[in-house]
């Protein structure tokens, strides 16, 4: 990677001002050029080679959901007492990660923060790979694919209907609305951006699918009056949303009885811990795609630095979670819940707790110090650690928990089988490949929303603001 | 088809386009074109405008009331479903619960009551906008591809009461354009992009 | 929309408290109505438990504006937020209050055996579960950890407000830049204390309860109590002359919508807490919402979910409430009121069992602690502008639009 043609600026610290979003030059049309280029060239050898190593990963997946189907699901390493395992572990990973996606498209749009256009794109594509991977595990880990309808509300041959007091139920309600409502709101935000895609277009064929996925969006001024309401609604309606898909996801634990699952601070602690995995795979995608495309003046290391910023508010979220768990076993005095959670750390599984306690917790303090937080190698390493310490926070809610039975005769220990990893390591395929397509062929960042934050992009120059004389000593009656 | 092919006006000319660049220009532009007393036309950018739509004289759009119904009477909708199963079509004791557990029911209420507002946000918007039209008489032009890169662009339809092709050529002219152009059915094909 | 940005015009008599004006004479209308409210309550109930608790409540409410005011100070450095600069200086002398209430601690302390079962040693001497609890629940502890809070809260409320007070003399844009970096471990000490001062003060209440979302709970009501606080303080002093064309329809529509957002985030994490519980159906958790759903106590807490979450919610979601400073003023009013009740809630069921009826020696508890907070509170107005006059931020929060 040649060194960047421009300055980053980043030692400067303004209070009395905003430093600019994106570096270089600045005008709209070199944002179409940048954000245009990645989809009108040729693919590089090294799109290639992620897009055939994902694939590969990919027909693990499906091998392994054949094989699934086939067998049942014996070939995985689930028995009595844990009966839940990877899948769900798996599960909730990618709901997580899906997460951040809509707190960057929605809750950081809510709360003005203009950084965010440099990213939400990818950030969203990322929600919706992320909530297909997941989607799957519910899907198969059933066994019997073939009453999958069962999950649908809709009454079965004996008139009986699913059981709506079940929270397996709400799930499939909550994590299908989000990946409807995420797939709405980023196509959406598409729509100005493939319009241009389709009128850079020089093949017919090109013009032609872009232009039928445009919906002939032309950017009347009239268009965008209500494109702008329904965006903001949208973003209003999707912040709820996040906060409820992964509350609702938590209560497949939490409504149950079990010390370890049953505790009320579950809702905020799963949405905070999915945001901050969801932030560092968001992390992870930008520092790849930034440097493949070419992206460093769009999504600068400010940006990278924002995140950082996010990912220490939420890893610390989810560090008092942990540590409010543990002080409220200890002064609950109740002896079921101070034996799960000294198992926790002290059992079998602490090979895993301590793993998730010093990537989740530890690795992100290092985020106090800017040096760490504008480092791009620090950050790619500080994003890897966390998507395992997410990944492990999971394993250790799911597995520690039943690990240890109400009756020590029932006690066992849980270990994967090839199958388990084979299903992970395939899911990860499943994002990959198509966040590989994703990057070729759409607009990977929000060109029309980068444009419109730009200073440049107000109908009256900043120097046609005036600046409001303040009177810095009372005057006149007043003291 | 209707859906694809806008009202086309009689004749051989839709109107005029002309071109600004810059924000400001094409805001100034829509405040003369507007006080001018011109009602068949409308503005084009690369991205929304902060004020234009006040500058243009539009209302503010009915979007909210749309969503905001829909959200209610999704939210209904998934109580009464969950609460006439549960309680009324085929009453089962679980967990000891009661027949008619709404708390249980909040989680699944709220999800179908998002999802409904938000397919009457997008929907209702591509309704509103009388989306998808795949063609429209702006398009003849091939300087309008540049209306969603970094061009600005007025359009004064020909069946506006005060259109007159000369006329309205130089007032928008007047107004700061960098290129004013008449809008017919045929397309030049030799004016292919550089 | 004219041709340029509407230019606010400030009026120098707008930022300043008049002499001789109510604002100014504040410090000792707040004394003397804390005085009667104290003589009220003594009168109705004194040296009867009751009155602890009544003055329980009241404390927690008017602390909990206070931390409101912690966090929303602490969000806007730490953010670097523009927009709320010019509300930013109320803020900072809401919570620069707060060392009135390490005095106003003094009869917790004094009536801890009253309002704590824990601190009673004769119901300790035949409970496991108390015993058990000892190294946690015991009266030094207690009173060593409400020594840390206040000294943590104090430290910040005052030092960020001196800190801003002095950048109007000098203008130094360093001072910025110094409580953008304090700010963020200031919000974890933060976070741990309030947390911590819940537990002590509210759940320990009913010593054999627990809940890990509590915590959550009494941030999300405080923060929903700060924002409809800082409202009606806004309408009040405009009421007066002050701060008009400075903290505009712009500003108050950003509060509402803080507001509005906050009366959903608790209504979420009350939900939650609910919720789980009532599921888990566990007797060990379910007894605290049974207390708070026997004889009258029904009618409290359906007005509580009705009154503090789906009123307010549909009644604020409109643009135009927000922006129209009456209505704001009424929904503030209303959630205000709202959730002096979310805290009497918590509180009172321990002592009056069955029974929701509210006393003249809460209201007199209500006004001893408000009149002394607003003391407190009044000197800090009289001395200084009320908005930071020399913030960089400020042209930004003057200038403010909603898109």
């Amino acid at each position: 990677m040649s060194a960047p043609a421009f300055e980053d600026h980043l030692g400067d610290d303004p209070v009395d001002r905003r430093p600019p979003l994106i570096l270089g030059a600045r005008d709209f049309h070199t944002i179409t050029e940048v954000v245009s280029a990645p989809l009108e060239r040729k693919p590089s050898l090294g799109w290639w080679l992620c897009l055939l190593a994902s694939l590969a990963m990919l027909s693990l997946l499906l091998v392994q959901t054949a094989w699934l189907f086939w067998e049942g699901i014996g070939i995985w390493g689930v028995n009595n007492p844990v009966g839940w395992g990877y899948a769900i572990v798996n599960f909730v990973f990618w709901i997580g990660i899906g997460h951040a996606g809509t707190l960057i498209s929605a809750i950081l749009y809510l709360f003005r923060q203009t950084w965010r256009t440099s990213i939400n794109r990818s950030a969203e594509a990322m929600t919706i790979f992320a909530v297909m991977c997941a989607l799957i595990f519910p899907g198969i880990h059933v066994g019997r694919v073939w009453v999958a309808y069962w999950m649908f509300p809709l009454p079965n041959q004996m008139g009986m209907w699913p059981n709506f007091r079940s929270p397996l139920l709400w799930d499939v309600f909550a994590v299908s609305v989000y990946g409807a409502v995420s797939l709405l709101f980023w196509y959406m935000g598409l729509l100005p951006d493939l319009a241009t895609a389709r009128d850079r277009a020089r093949s017919s064929l090109r013009k032609r699918i872009y232009g039928f996925f445009a919906l002939g969006w032309r950017g009347s001024a009239r268009h965008w009056q209500h494109y702008e309401t329904a965006y903001l609604l949208l973003a209003g309606l999707a912040t709820p949303l996040v906060l409820s898909v992964h509350s609702i996801v938590s209560m497949d634990f939490a409504v149950s009885q079990l010390p370890g699952w049953h505790t009320t601070i579950f809702p905020p602690y799963f949405v905070a811990g999915a945001i901050y995995s969801g932030f560092a795979m968001v992390m992870t995608l930008m520092i790849l795609m930034r440097s493949a495309f070419g992206f460093q003046r769009i999504v600068t290391r400010r940006h990278l630095e924002n995140m950082a910023k996010i990912m220490l508010l939420t890893g610390s979220m989810v560090g008092y979670a942990y540590g409010m768990e543990f002080f409220i076993s200890w002064y609950s005095a109740n002896p079921f819940e101070q034996f799960t959670f000294l198992n926790r750390a002290l059992g079998p599984y602490a090979w895993a707790y301590w793993t998730m306690v010093t990537c989740n917790v530890i690795s992100p303090q290092l985020f106090w110090f800017k040096r760490c937080r504008t480092s791009v190698p620090v950050l790619f390493l500080i994003s890897i650690t966390t998507n395992i310490g997410m990944w492990f926070e999971r394993f250790v809610i799911v597995v520690t928990s039943l690990h240890r039975d109400f009756l020590p005769s029932s006690w066992g220990y849980y270990a994967p089988t090839f199958w388990d990893v084979a299903a992970l390591v395939g899911s990860f395929g499943l994002f990959f490949t198509m966040f590989c397509l994703f990057a070729r062929f759409v607009p990977t960042v929000a060109m029309a929303e980068l444009k419109a934050v730009q200073p440049e992009a107000r109908p009256h120059a900043p120097e046609a603001r005036v600046r409001v004389e303040i009177p810095l000593e009372p005057v006149g009656e007043a003291r | 088809m209707a859906l694809l092919r806008p009202d086309l006006p009689p004749g051989p000319i839709y109107g005029v386009l002309a071109e600004y660049d810059s924000p400001h220009a094409l805001y100034a532009a829509c405040v003369r074109v507007r006080e001018e007393g011109y009602t068949r036309w409308d503005a084009f950018s690369p991205f929304p405008i902060h004020g234009i739509d006040a500058a243009m004289g539009l209302r503010r759009s009915k979007i909210p009331w749309l969503v905001f119904a829909c959200g209610m009477v999704g939210a209904a909708g998934a109580m009464l479903l969950q609460g006439w199963t549960s309680a009324v079509d085929y009453p089962l004791v679980i967990s000891g619960k009661p027949f008619f557990s709404w708390p249980a029911f909040v989680p699944i209420t709220f999800e179908l009551g998002v999802l409904a507002a938000a397919a009457a946000a997008f929907f209702g918007m591509l309704a509103c906008n009388q989306l998808p039209t795949l063609h429209h008489p702006v398009f003849y032009s091939r300087r309008f591809e540049r209306a969603t890169d970094d061009r600005f662009f007025v359009w004064i339809e020909s069946w506006d009461p005060k259109f007159d092709a000369t006329r309205t050529q130089a007032f928008l002219a007047s107004l700061g354009a960098v290129h004013v152009e008449l809008v017919g059915a045929e397309r030049c094909p030799a004016e292919r992009r550089p | 929309m004219t041709e340029a940005t509407s230019i606010p015009r400030v009026d120098a008599l707008a930022l300043w408290v008049r002499p001789g004006s109510f604002w100014s004479r504040l410090p000792w209308i707040g004394a003397g109505v804390g005085v009667m409210g104290l003589a009220l309550a003594l009168a109705t109930g004194g040296g009867d438990s009751r009155f602890y608790f009544a003055w329980l409540v009241a404390y927690l409410f008017w602390l909990s504006l206070v931390w409101g005011a912690l966090f929303f100070v602490l969000a806007l450095f730490v953010s670097r937020a523009g927009w709320g600069v010019v509300v930013r200086r109320l803020s900072e002398h809401v919570m620069a209050s707060v060392p009135v209430f390490a005095l106003l601690f003094v009869p917790i302390w004094i009536g801890r055996h009253e309002l704590f079962h824990w601190a009673e040693a004769e119901a300790v001497a035949h409970d496991p579960l108390l015993q058990a609890k000892t190294p946690y629940l015991n009266a030094r502890f207690f009173l060593l950890r409400a020594v840390a809070y206040f000294v943590v809260w104090s430290w910040l409320g005052v030092w960020f407000r001196a800190q801003s007070a002095r950048q109007d003399r000098t203008g130094d844009q360093a001072i910025t830049r110094r409580l953008q970096r304090v700010a963020a471990p200031g919000l974890v000490a933060y976070a741990l204390t309030v947390t911590f001062a819940g537990v002590d003060w509210m759940m320990s209440l009913e010593p054999h309860w627990y809940s890990t979302i509590f915590g959550v709970y009494v941030f999300a009501g405080a923060v929903v109590g700060f924002f409809a606080w800082v409202v009606l303080l806004v309408a009040a002093l405009q009421a007066g002359g002050l701060l008009e064309d400075v903290v505009t329809s712009e500003h108050l529509h950003d509060l509402g919508k803080l507001l509005f957002g906050f009366t959903v985030f608790w209504a979420y994490i009350a939900f939650s807490q609910y919720f789980l519980i009532w599921y888990g159906n566990l007797p060990e958790e379910t007894f605290w919402f049974l207390q708070r759903l026997e004889g009258s106590w029904k009618t409290a807490s359906l007005w509580l979910a009705i009154g503090h979450f789906v009123l307010p919610f549909y009644f604020l979601m409109s643009r135009w409430v927000k922006r129209t400073k009456p209505l704001l003023c009424l929904g503030a009013a209303w959630l205000l009121a709202m959730h002096l009740l979310d805290v009497y809630w918590v509180v009172m069921p321990v002592h009056a069992r069955g029974r929701f009826a509210p006393e003249a020696v809460d209201l007199g508890a209500w006004l001893a602690v408000g009149g002394f907070f607003l003391a407190a509170f009044g000197a800090w107005l009289r001395r200084g502008a009320l908005i930071p006059v020399r913030d960089p931020r400020l042209p930004e929060s003057l200038a403010l639009e909603n898109v």
